[in-house]
């Protein structure tokens, strides 16, 4: 499909920033971190028992999110800012080019390092609060936040990286510290097994972007993003001749490459797997790492590298995988979260399926759609699984939608369940009031315009409704409704002691959330709405993040922008009437005069070809103004069906539900209707069955005919070898008889032996 | 007056080059004054005073170490800036060998001193002991700078000869006596074969002078004109071996672990890297007379000369790493360890400097790495033998030993037994600890002076000791502890365990500034400028070095 995608974009039409030196201070927001990590280590060693852990983290989260603000308001957009903290290696086999690896532990701040750093640290402050109360009396309290402020010091290496190999840096440290707080209950064996899962799976994704990387030095000659982004500009690569990247296959196979390591790390389609198992980790881990930061490391890294993802005169095979991709792990994983019954894996699947989001928007060539969706996903995921942690927290470890009911009615939940239906509205694009809504629809108006991209956008809208469907059926199912609920079997052996009646049922009582899950939760609700605000502020550009993107690497002018751009005053005109319409950047001032060449697409003539090709007006409307109808409609059609399904008896007054009881819901009548497809669902399509079929199994019986042979063959054979050592041991051991005149007698013969050598050579 | 008097100072520099040469040997005053002073310490009837021996040894390394660091550059040496590089190193393990001896000698005797109150400056070893060690680490600095065959002789015995005495005095067991004496009668014998050597080297150029400032009469500037001829040869070769003994290279090796075990750990550990220093400075002297100038490329020693040390290196780590494996004593084992760890810098030797102009390519350099390297994780292995002691018959303790002594450490006391699994895996080369840098440095070298097949020695060679480096991980890291390894406690003596663990993070430590510390031993063997004119073939060393030496 993109292979024919006309040849559209002139060179220079993908920014590349100029670069200033930026604040020597930045390296104080990763190292604030890192300092964390190391005060908590203290603590554990020292075993300490109180908060401290939690305060210190938070506090040196929290100056590092004040530090980033600060250094994110002296940022001038108009260039990248490149701080070079230390000279990291600096190799040299040769004098020519290519023969020489140099690069900085440096920093490379553009928009959207300023994006990803802003809500890393920002959530990660937000979160280890929450954390502080959430991990109460659990005996690696210094553990957990130990992990916790190594996995922001590993993520603010990746993302203010200003080099590949300390992205990798970051990109391992983050998969470690994942591994390390998904086995946190290290003596629970499914956490043990989802840790190993989640790390091995990775290790797939990590080995494209390791080759991706040799491969991007090997063609290039830098892994320094200053050099490579500028040879990427001048659609060159970094040997003597200065071959055109058009003219190479690697300028189509870095992109395949690094596209791997993304799907590994943010759970796509076939990788994914790791990331519902990963849920068995503290749900602040679940919040900040499997929901809103590291999972969108693959976002960054595919927005990070799109000049050369959407480079011109190459075929975009990896381009091309994204977006289609993207859209059938969006639509796939979001059919299992329909029919799961746990409250934090039907969360997990959503986040895979606005990950799958995500990836469309970047295939359908919205760099920022998917870095909106990325920016809101951000704070609403964390909202909800912070609410689901609250509850889970309270309710002894329960988590089954069959088992809790009316959370509403019950003392001192109310907060948990207002911030929860807030965060339900934000995934399921309740329209105009949430900025789920707004991002969402970026990327699917986006896809419906470009050309090839109707059927994503299709999926996409299908996907919507979904959503809408599953998120509200926990809602109704869980928060209203008649009070009901059991505990689950998670024992507090802490200081709650009123909640050691629970095994029973009839004694328990649910342990309210306290202060800093309340702030915190309120904190995330406030700020989804924030969001909108900021998307609101310069629209035309795509808003907050829109303009942030377009300061950097991702601003990326897509041709296919505004249907109908042939009339140059079409946006303004828009945005003047305050149409609900979305207009991607067209040519924002601050690049028109560095952009000679991509500056006038409507000149070219091009547009009348993705005109052409985009398929036409939906609804005999301009599909971006559409989309906005149509997604609206299909997101309440889809909490409609929810709350018929599963909405408690008399709700409302609307007489839509009829749910009377928490286990069982008017869905369940519905069930045999679909046959095997729903327990096929429930199952999750046997996927990780069928990879143990297809995978495991015979990776099993290979590794023991291959430790057969090993223990035969292999073993054996050093086994063998390794008696040669002592034999000659044996052998020399009589020359070290502990008697001296023996000593001085194998003195003089060696002596005499080497002269004679000597006599011989010379 | 004054004017007169810079005057004549100016002139009595210009004139006589003693003094030039005592502005190069500070470090090594200041150590000499040192030793004479603990020598009267520890002869005091007080014994607060008699105790500063070691903090007053301590100081005067640092100061040492200091003015080593401010040390002239030598023009006239080939590698003027080697000597003041060594003198820092030395100083920095010497004063953690002086942590780690503290405690070695007269600790029975101290007993009965304060008991009875009456001291017998007849049965005190300590001033001696302290005064021994200081004269041996004297001795080391001065071989460093040496530039004349008499001056490099006397250097290299002023090092050895203290060692004699302090293996016999370490402990009071017979077995100290014994090695003592084995080790005096066979070094004596090396030293009378590098005498020969020596008097050869004089007999076949007509001077002693080792290196000369350019127009002068020296043993460099004579085969670099005249070629070595037969007896040059002979006598390089014969010093060369006899030097080796310094180093415990095969075939002198003989005594090393007798003397080893014989001794008490602490001086165990001096012995494996102070004479072993020793012996590689004098051995990278005695090579730059006739320089890495042979060959097809201009860059390696004469034949002869080459094939004796690549005979030796491949035997050398070969009955070192065989016998090592066949140890039940952890102490023997780090002997025989210490064959095979010279073995390996002696490939080092035969890079030499190599003409590729790459730092990782120069092999003296990697030779000083990896001196610096096995200095610590030698020390700390060694340490915690030294750390842990039992009481003994006759009210004496013993230190640990074997490695069922070292069971189940990590266990029993982490600190110690981290050390030793940090140092013993260092000292296998596990990267990312600073053992493989100085191994991997090694194999650069070799690699490109082209000695592919020494690389294969090497490279099965540190398979083996992996072997028996491995059991010490396992004796002190997975073995649970026995009733017998139980037994052993800490040594009441703090400032050894100090060493241990100081070394132990060294090893992880220094790894950050690796590349910083190989780029200090690239300049300390950078060749000087006068002899870059005369080796054409070698020229452009300097200037290539610099670059690639980390940024200073």
């Amino acid at each position: 499909m993109f292979e024919s995608m006309p040849a559209l974009l002139g060179a220079g039409s993908a920014d590349v920033l100029p670069t200033t030196v930026g604040p020597g201070w930045l390296w104080l927001v990763p190292i604030l971190a890192l300092a964390g990590c190391v005060a908590c280590g203290l603590c554990l060693a020292m075993r300490v028992r109180t908060k401290a852990p939690a305060w210190i983290v938070v506090g040196l989260l929290g100056i590092a999110f004040v530090l980033t603000f600060m250094g994110y308001s002296g940022w001038d957009s108009a260039s990248a800012q490149v701080v070079k903290v230390f000279e990291w290696i600096g190799l040299s086999w040769g004098d020519s080019a290519g023969q020489s690896l140099s690069f900085n532990f440096g920093f490379y701040m553009d928009g959207l390092s300023w994006l990803w750093m802003l809500f890393v640290t920002g959530l990660g402050t937000l979160i280890a609060l929450y954390a502080s109360e959430y991990m109460q009396g659990d005996k690696g309290y210094a553990r957990f936040f130990a992990g916790f402020a190594l996995f922001v010091f590993s993520m603010a290496c990746l993302v203010m990286a200003d080099n590949l190999v300390l992205l990798y840096l970051g990109w391992e440290g983050v998969g470690l510290c994942s591994y390390l707080l998904i086995g946190y209950f290290y003596k629970k064996p499914s956490a043990v097994a989802a840790a190993k899962k989640a790390f091995i799976v990775n290790r797939i994704g990590d080995l494209g972007l390791a080759l991706g990387l040799f491969l991007t030095f090997v063609t290039f000659g830098t892994v320094q993003y200053d050099e490579l982004f500028a040879l990427i500009d001048q659609g060159v690569a970094g040997d003597m001749a200065r071959t055109p990247l058009s003219e190479m296959w690697q300028t189509w196979a870095i992109p395949l490459l690094l596209m791997v390591g993304a799907f590994g790390k943010s759970a796509q389609l076939p990788l994914y797997v790791w990331l519902p198992d990963a849920m068995e980790g503290p749900t602040p881990v679940s919040a900040l790492i499997h929901a809103a930061t590291m999972v969108t490391a693959g976002v960054y890294l595919v927005a990070r590298f799109f000049p050369l993802f959407a480079f011109e005169g190459v075929p975009h095979y990896a381009l091309w995988t994204v977006g289609w991709v993207g859209a059938l792990t969006a639509l796939f994983s979001s059919t299992i979260a329909m029919a799961q019954f746990d409250i934090k894996r039907i969360m997990a699947y959503s986040t895979i399926s606005q990950l799958g989001y995500m990836f469309a928007g970047l295939g359908v060539l919205s760099t920022v759609g998917a870095a909106s969706h990325v920016f809101t996903h951000a704070f609403f995921k964390a909202l909800l699984f912070l609410a689901c942690g609250a509850v889970m927290h309270g309710f002894a470890g329960q988590l089954d939608l069959r088992k809790l009911s009316g959370l509403w009615s019950v003392p001192g939940w109310r907060i948990v369940c207002v911030t929860m239906l807030i965060g339900c509205m934000n995934l399921a694009g309740v329209p105009l009031i949430t900025a789920g809504y707004w991002s969402k629809d970026m990327i699917m108006a986006e896809a419906f315009v470009t050309p090839g991209g109707q059927i994503i956008g299709w999926i996409l809208l299908l996907t919507a409704g979904l959503t809408a469907y599953y998120t509200f059926r926990v809602f109704f199912r869980v928060f209203v409704g008649p009070v009901s609920f059991e505990p689950g079997d998670e024992h507090h052996d802490d200081e709650h002691g009123h909640d050691n009646g629970h095994g029973g049922g009839g004694g328990f009582h649910p342990h309210a959330p306290g202060w800093a899950v309340n702030t915190v939760l309120a904190v995330l609700a406030l700020s989804s709405f924030a969001a909108i605000g900021l998307y609101f502020t310069d629209k035309p550009n795509g808003g907050f993040v829109g303009n942030l993107v377009g300061d950097s690497t991702a601003g990326y002018v897509t041709p296919y922008g505004h249907h109908g751009a042939d009339d140059g005053h079409d946006d303004a005109h828009a945005a003047a009437e305050g149409d609900v319409r979305f207009v991607l950047v067209a040519d924002p001032p601050a690049h028109a005069s560095g952009d000679a060449t991509g500056g006038d697409h409507g000149a070219d003539g091009t547009p009348d070809a993705a005109h052409a090709s985009s398929g036409g007006l939906i609804l005999g409307m301009d599909p971006h103004k559409a989309m906005y109808y149509i997604s609206a409609v299909v997101g309440l059609i889809g909490i409609l069906i929810a709350a018929v399904l599963h909405g408690p008896l008399g709700m409302g007054g609307l007489g839509l539900g009829t749910r009377t009881e928490a286990a069982r819901s008017k869905a369940d009548e519905l069930l045999p209707a679909l046959g095997p497809v729903a327990r096929w669902a429930q199952h999750k399509w046997y996927v990780d069955e069928f990879y143990d079929f297809l995978l495991r199994t015979p990776l099993r019986v290979l590794s023991h005919v291959f430790h057969a042979i090993d223990k035969l063959l292999v073993d054996g054979l050093v086994n063998g070898l390794g008696l040669l050592p002592r034999a000659m041991g044996s052998a020399l051991r009589p020359s070290q008889s502990g008697v001296l005149q023996g000593y001085a007698a194998g003195m003089a013969g060696g002596l005499v032996l080497l002269l004679v050598i000597v006599l011989i050579f010379m | 007056m004054m004017s007169l008097a810079t005057q004549g100072m100016v002139l009595f520099a210009d004139a006589h080059p003693m003094v030039e040469k005592i502005t190069h040997l500070h470090a090594e005053i200041v150590l000499f004054i040192a030793t004479v002073v603990v020598m009267v310490l520890g002869l005091s009837h007080n014994a607060g005073m008699r105790r500063l021996c070691g903090g007053v040894s301590v100081v005067a390394l640092i100061v040492a170490g200091v003015l080593g660091a401010m040390t002239p550059d030598m023009a006239h040496m080939p590698m003027p800036g080697m000597s003041g590089f060594l003198k820092v190193v030395i100083a920095a393990v010497g004063v953690l060998l002086v942590l780690l001896i503290e405690g070695t000698v007269d600790r029975a005797y101290e007993n009965t001193v304060r008991k009875t109150g009456v001291f017998d400056g007849l049965r005190s070893t300590r001033g001696e002991f302290y005064a021994f060690m200081l004269f041996s680490l004297t001795g080391l600095m001065l071989t460093t700078g040496a530039d004349d065959l008499i001056w490099l002789f006397l250097a290299l015995e002023l090092t050895s000869l203290p060692t004699y005495v302090m293996v016999s005095i370490s402990t009071s067991r017979a077995r100290g006596q014994e090695a003592g004496v084995k080790y005096f009668f066979l070094g004596a014998m090396g030293a009378a074969m590098f005498l020969y050597g020596f008097a050869l080297l004089y007999g076949a150029s007509g001077t002693t002078v080792l290196f000369a400032p350019a127009g002068e009469v020296s043993i460099a500037s004579v085969f670099a004109s005249n070629g070595l001829g037969a007896m040059g040869m002979l006598g390089l070769v014969m010093a060369i071996i006899g030097v080796s003994f310094k180093i415990a290279a095969v075939p002198m090796h003989f005594y090393t672990a007798d003397v080893y075990e014989g001794a008490a750990s602490s001086v165990s550990a001096f012995l494996a890297f102070v004479p072993k220093l020793a012996g590689f400075a004098a051995l990278i002297l005695l090579l730059s007379t006739v320089g890495w100038t042979h060959g097809e490329l201009h860059d390696s020693l004469p034949d002869a000369v080459r094939i004796v040390l690549w005979v030796m290196a491949a035997m050398t780590m070969t009955v070192g790493n065989v016998l090592a494996i066949l140890q039940k004593s952890v102490k023997r084992m780090l002997a025989y360890s210490s064959i095979a760890h010279s073995g390996y810098m002696l490939v080092g030797l035969i890079a030499g400097p190599g003409n590729g102009g790459l730092l990782a390519g120069n092999g003296l350099a990697a030779v000083l790495f990896y001196m610096l390297c096995y200095g610590f994780m030698n020390l700390g292995a060694f340490g915690v033998l030294a750390s842990l002691e039992r009481a003994g018959m006759g009210g004496e303790s013993e230190e640990a030993e074997t490695f069922a002594d070292i069971r189940g450490l990590c266990a029993t006391n982490p600190l110690l037994g981290w050390t030793m699994v940090l140092c013993a895996l260092s000292l296998l080369g596990f990267p990312p600890l600073l053992g493989f840098f100085g191994k991997l440095f090694l194999f650069t070298s070799a690699i490109s002076a082209g000695e592919i097949l020494l690389v294969v020695v090497m490279g099965i060679n540190s398979a083996i000791a992996a072997f028996y480096y491995l059991r010490l991980v396992i004796a002190s890291f997975i073995d649970e502890p026995t009733a017998e390894s139980r037994a052993f406690g800490v040594t009441a003596f703090g400032s050894r365990v100090a060493a241990s663990a100081i070394s132990a993070a060294s090893v992880v430590v220094l790894v950050l500034a690796a590349s910083w510390l190989m780029g200090k031993t690239g300049d300390a063997v950078a060749p000087s400028p006068t002899q870059q004119v005369d080796l054409t073939a070698v020229d452009g060393i300097h200037a290539t070095i610099a670059p690639g030496g980390a940024e200073e």
